[in-house]
């Protein structure tokens, strides 16, 4: 395209849909952070903001819960990129079934769940038909509660993070690519690692920002876990408030935004272009 | 040897060996330990009474239910009215911020804020179009004062299934957002560039080319929406208390309430929920595996 | 890009140290034995307590029955742990909880959970607690606990209305003047009826004003039928952000919740609590002990804390009325700043558990039908 035609294409029709979009996204934060500031009668003031941020245990649980998300990511990534991976390549007939167990935590209550999880796994770990002890329950020790928890995390992040990499997975020739790389000697690992990872990049990372949103703000298998995490927090302070919900509601929403920000940077941004590889 | 048998093992079929399935088992280890076990309490429950004996009244109770049949209508309509308007807005926004030429800082804003959004739901969501569009809330404020128009009175109400429907599109539209973008990165420049040395103007490059080649994904993120908005809940009963029946709030009724508590019944409707999921990915992969025919 | 490809394996290192970490933090100490006088079987109480080194509670919001001056007292004077488990649950969630956890010894399981008046009974029948009686048994009214002590009344509160009077300065004083049309558009329950408590004992009460008695509740589902009407009725479920808002200037709620949301609101907006004239309707929460409870020692330590004159106390602070309050009235032992602040609850009627489990009955199944105030979906 000649720098005359790019001139020419002013792209009025992007601009369109992306205004529309950020006005749709923007006036419900701002009727909620204008609620926010009006704690005291007649002015504007952050009184709300200074009584939900008096608590030390703010910072501490939101510390948690993103590292709980980072653990949530990897996990995450690890056991649905091979898979999806090997779907595509030697295994179509697993598609459907695959699919339907990634989808299967949007019909799943949350609270199914959790209560699921704990009945499983208080018990000890025994070999059948012996009382030989295995393991003591993971609800028992701190580390097994975290694995619970990550699991449980994993599980529902699933649905997001499958679609997206197997989305990204579609538009990468991921056959191609492989056989490519294994015309040149390379082995799995290697494929996996250095050919299949960086081209699916973006697609792991809107996986990544879905799943830490969701880690942040979960709350049902958090408290029944007895997690200190980020969500039960949040309730335990808001519930019965008039302002500091909305409060907190704000920063969160800025707080996550920004964390997903760092996150976009750790990453290597989007250094894709359309069409570029 | 530098040839690649590559034509030859395109028409070869896969083989069926057990060893194929090694590569997935980490997979189903991981889902049977962290989700079917776990969840096996729902599907053996739902043919349990609560004295624990089998029964299959639970599920006769899913069929018979005026209100139980309403609630699954109403969840579908839901879902497939949010899971079109998203996706259809979501890949506009996706556009935009891709091939669609915006400069790039706008795009990084957009996929975290999409990051964040997507997950923005409850009681905070509820309450933040209750503040902008409630019969107090600011922007009926601004019709009123500056348009004249009580849009209250000419019938719009948040409290609504349209209500909900918008409101549920907060966390619809960004999920389409993040899936699409990494899909309309994929579209090759070299493409559109041959189309148009053929002759295409835009608008059929979209149609013939651009538009077949992401069908499967588009389909791919819709059904991810319509799940999304089928397993929601949190919202929906924060914005009309349970006054719009949907199936969520019905289990959650059984299932958590102070009152009903017949958790049998809970069971019963989320194994429903699990068909109809299965009928709609049924219907899903139909389509998908029309418009993935050619593709590699 | 090159240093890019280090980051992730970094991060993840990170990360991985990180747990590790956190994981070899300090195991719980024993308590140090001390020598304990045998003969005060509260001192040995408050001993084995100790060794414990916790407590479970669940569901107990802070703001509610000034629950959260009652965790920091209980910590400070035995200095145990307390765990709190979802602070949002409902009394089934509590219940569930119990259930799921009876092979778990981990700090999952509540120890003690407060629950709705009908709840005592049927958990009981289910074996899920254990019987426990504090040594101020005798001052709690008989009709407010299981003869063998199985569950026990702690609070009991009036069903009242709070008022947003910024929006709405003129107050309703009774339940019929909440279909006056001035009201229209402003009225809403604190739960769905379907499902909770709360919302079901408004209905309830509000059949008392309008010609219903404990027994019959079909004046109460009437009473709402004409307030959706009249279209006064939202179907939102009110909380106090809403009525701050000024969406909701009227909350149908308890009145210690009532009460403490006027505190909060600290005079924006302004606010007022109204006990109705007729129809004053008592609900009563009682407490228990769960039978696997992992702590037992530590849950009986907190009943003993609960129901000593301290504890009633504090609940009174909540706004709630104690459930020994007749007794410590009596005595004198509760000071005037606190029985000033505490709502008339006057003529206030005490449903037993056989009318409530009927009330709920009727009224959940019958909401839809006869008040029918559901959103219509579109065609």
């Amino acid at each position: 395209m000649t720098w005359l035609s790019k001139i020419r294409k002013v792209p009025f029709w992007s601009w369109f849909w992306f205004v529309l979009g950020v006005l749709y996204f923007v006036l419900p934060l701002y009727a909620t952070l204008d609620f926010s500031l009006r704690m005291e009668r007649d002015t504007i003031s952050l009184k709300a903001y200074q009584s939900a941020f008096s608590d030390p245990e703010f910072l501490k649980t939101f510390l948690y819960s993103i590292f709980l998300a980072a653990m949530t990511i990897v996990v995450s990534i690890a056991l649905v990129v091979p898979t999806a991976y090997w779907i595509r390549l030697r295994l179509p007939q697993a598609r459907r079934i695959v699919e339907f167990i990634t989808l299967m935590p949007f019909v799943v209550p949350a609270i199914i769940l959790v209560f699921g999880l704990i009945r499983i796994y208080s018990s000890p770990f025994t070999i059948p038909f012996t009382s030989i002890v295995l393991m003591q329950p993971l609800t028992n020790f701190k580390v097994g509660t975290n694995i619970l928890i990550i699991g449980g995390y994993t599980v529902l992040g699933l649905p997001y993070m499958y679609r997206s990499v197997d989305t990204g997975m579609r538009t990468v020739d991921v056959r191609t690519l492989t056989e490519a790389a294994q015309s040149m000697g390379a082995n799995w690992g290697t494929i996996i690692t250095k050919i299949i990872l960086p081209n699916v990049r973006t697609a792991l990372l809107s996986g990544a920002l879905l799943t830490f949103a969701i880690v942040v703000g979960e709350v049902v298998l958090a408290s029944f876990l007895g997690i200190p995490a980020f969500g039960p927090y949040l309730f335990l302070l808001g519930q019965h408030r008039a302002y500091e919900p909305a409060a907190l509601a704000f920063t969160t929403f800025l707080l996550t935004w920004a964390a997903m920000g760092i996150i976009q940077l750790v990453t290597g941004g989007q250094s894709q272009a359309a069409g570029a590889h | 040897m530098v040839t690649t048998t590559l034509p030859a093992q395109k028409d070869k079929k896969l083989p069926t060996s057990w060893k194929n399935w090694i590569g997935v088992i980490p997979f189903f280890i991981f889902a049977i330990l962290f989700l079917l076990l776990p969840s096996i309490r729902l599907f053996v429950g739902s043919f349990t009474t609560e004295g624990g004996k089998f029964t299959l009244d639970n599920m006769a109770q899913l069929f018979s239910q005026r209100v139980i049949l309403d609630a699954y209508k109403i969840s579908i309509q839901i879902s497939a009215i949010t899971a079109l308007a998203g996706g259809i807005f979501g890949f506009m926004l996706a556009y935009a911020i891709t091939v669609g030429g915006l400069p790039k800082p706008l795009r990084t804003a957009l996929i975290t804020f999409s990051g964040v959004a997507s997950n923005f739901a409850g009681v905070p969501l509820a309450f933040a179009f209750v503040a902008t569009l409630g019969r107090t809330g600011f922007i009926t404020a601004i019709m009123k004062t500056y348009f004249n128009m009580n849009i209250y009175d000419k019938g719009f109400n948040l409290y609504s299934f349209i209500g909900l429907c918008l409101t549920y599109l907060y966390f619809q539209f960004p999920l389409m957002v993040l899936i699409m973008a990494p899909a309309l990165d994929g579209l090759k420049k070299e493409w559109k560039e041959a189309a148009m040395n053929l002759g295409a103007n835009n608008m059929q490059y979209w149609l013939k080319v651009a538009l077949p080649v992401l069908l499967p994904s588009i389909l791919g993120s819709m059904i991810l929406l319509f799940g999304n908005a089928f397993g929601a809940y949190a919202t929906a009963y924060a914005l009309t208390g349970g006054a719009l029946p949907i199936v969520t709030i019905l289990i959650g009724a059984q299932i958590r309430g102070d009152v009903l508590h017949n958790p049998g019944l809970g069971f019963a409707m989320a194994m429903g929920m699990v068909v109809i999921m299965a009928v709609s990915l049924g219907g899903y992969s139909w389509l998908q595996s029309r418009t993935e025919r050619w593709l590699k | 890009m090159r240093t890019n490809k280090f980051v992730l394996p970094i991060f993840v290192i990170f990360v991985i140290l990180a747990t590790a970490l956190s994981a070899c933090g300090p195991a719980a100490t024993e308590a140090p034995t001390q020598v304990v006088d045998m003969t005060d079987p509260m001192a040995e109480l408050v001993a084995a307590a100790k060794a414990e080194g916790m407590l479970t509670t669940i569901a107990l919001p802070h703001d509610w029955c000034n629950y959260g001056g009652m965790i920091d007292g209980f910590k400070a004077k035995y200095g145990l742990t307390i765990n709190e488990l979802n602070p949002d649950g409902g009394s089934g969630d509590e219940i569930e909880a119990i259930k799921a956890n009876k092979d778990n010894s981990g700090p999952q399981a509540p120890d003690v959970v407060d629950v709705g008046f009908a709840f005592g009974t049927s958990s009981k029948a289910e074996g899920l607690l254990m019987p426990y009686k504090v040594s101020t048994w005798d001052s709690i009214p008989a009709d407010a606990k299981d003869p063998e002590g199985y569950w026990y009344g702690d609070y009991y509160g009036v069903m009242a209305f709070l008022v947003n009077t910024d929006v709405q300065p003129n107050v309703p004083q009774d339940w019929a003047d909440l279909l006056k049309p001035e009201y229209a558009g402003q009225i809403a329950l604190s739960g769905d009826p379907r499902t909770s408590n709360q919302a079901i004992q408004a209905v309830y009460a509000s059949g008392l004003a309008n010609g219903g008695t404990l027994d019959d509740f079909q004046p109460g589902l009437e009473f709402f039928k004409q307030l959706n009407a009249a279209g006064n009725l939202i179907p939102l479920i009110a909380n106090n952000g809403l009525v701050a808002k000024g969406e909701i200037p009227i909350r149908i709620t308890w009145d210690y919740n009532g009460q403490a949301a006027i505190d909060s609101f600290a005079g924006n907006p302004k606010a007022e609590l109204v006990i109705p004239s007729t129809g004053r309707f008592a609900g009563v929460y009682v407490q228990a002990i769960s039978a696997y409870a992992p702590h037992p020692n530590a849950a009986k330590l907190w009943m003993e804390y609960v129901y000593s004159d301290e504890g009633q106390n504090i609940y009174a602070q909540g706004y709630c009325h104690p459930i020994r309050e007749t007794d410590m009235r009596a005595r004198n032992v509760m000071p005037a700043e606190i029985t000033s602040k505490l709502p008339d609850a006057a003529g206030a009627v005490f449903p037993s558990v056989a009318q409530l489990d009927a009330a709920k009955a009727t009224i959940t199944t019958e909401w839809d039908t006869v008040v029918g105030a559901n959103i219509q979906a579109a065609p």
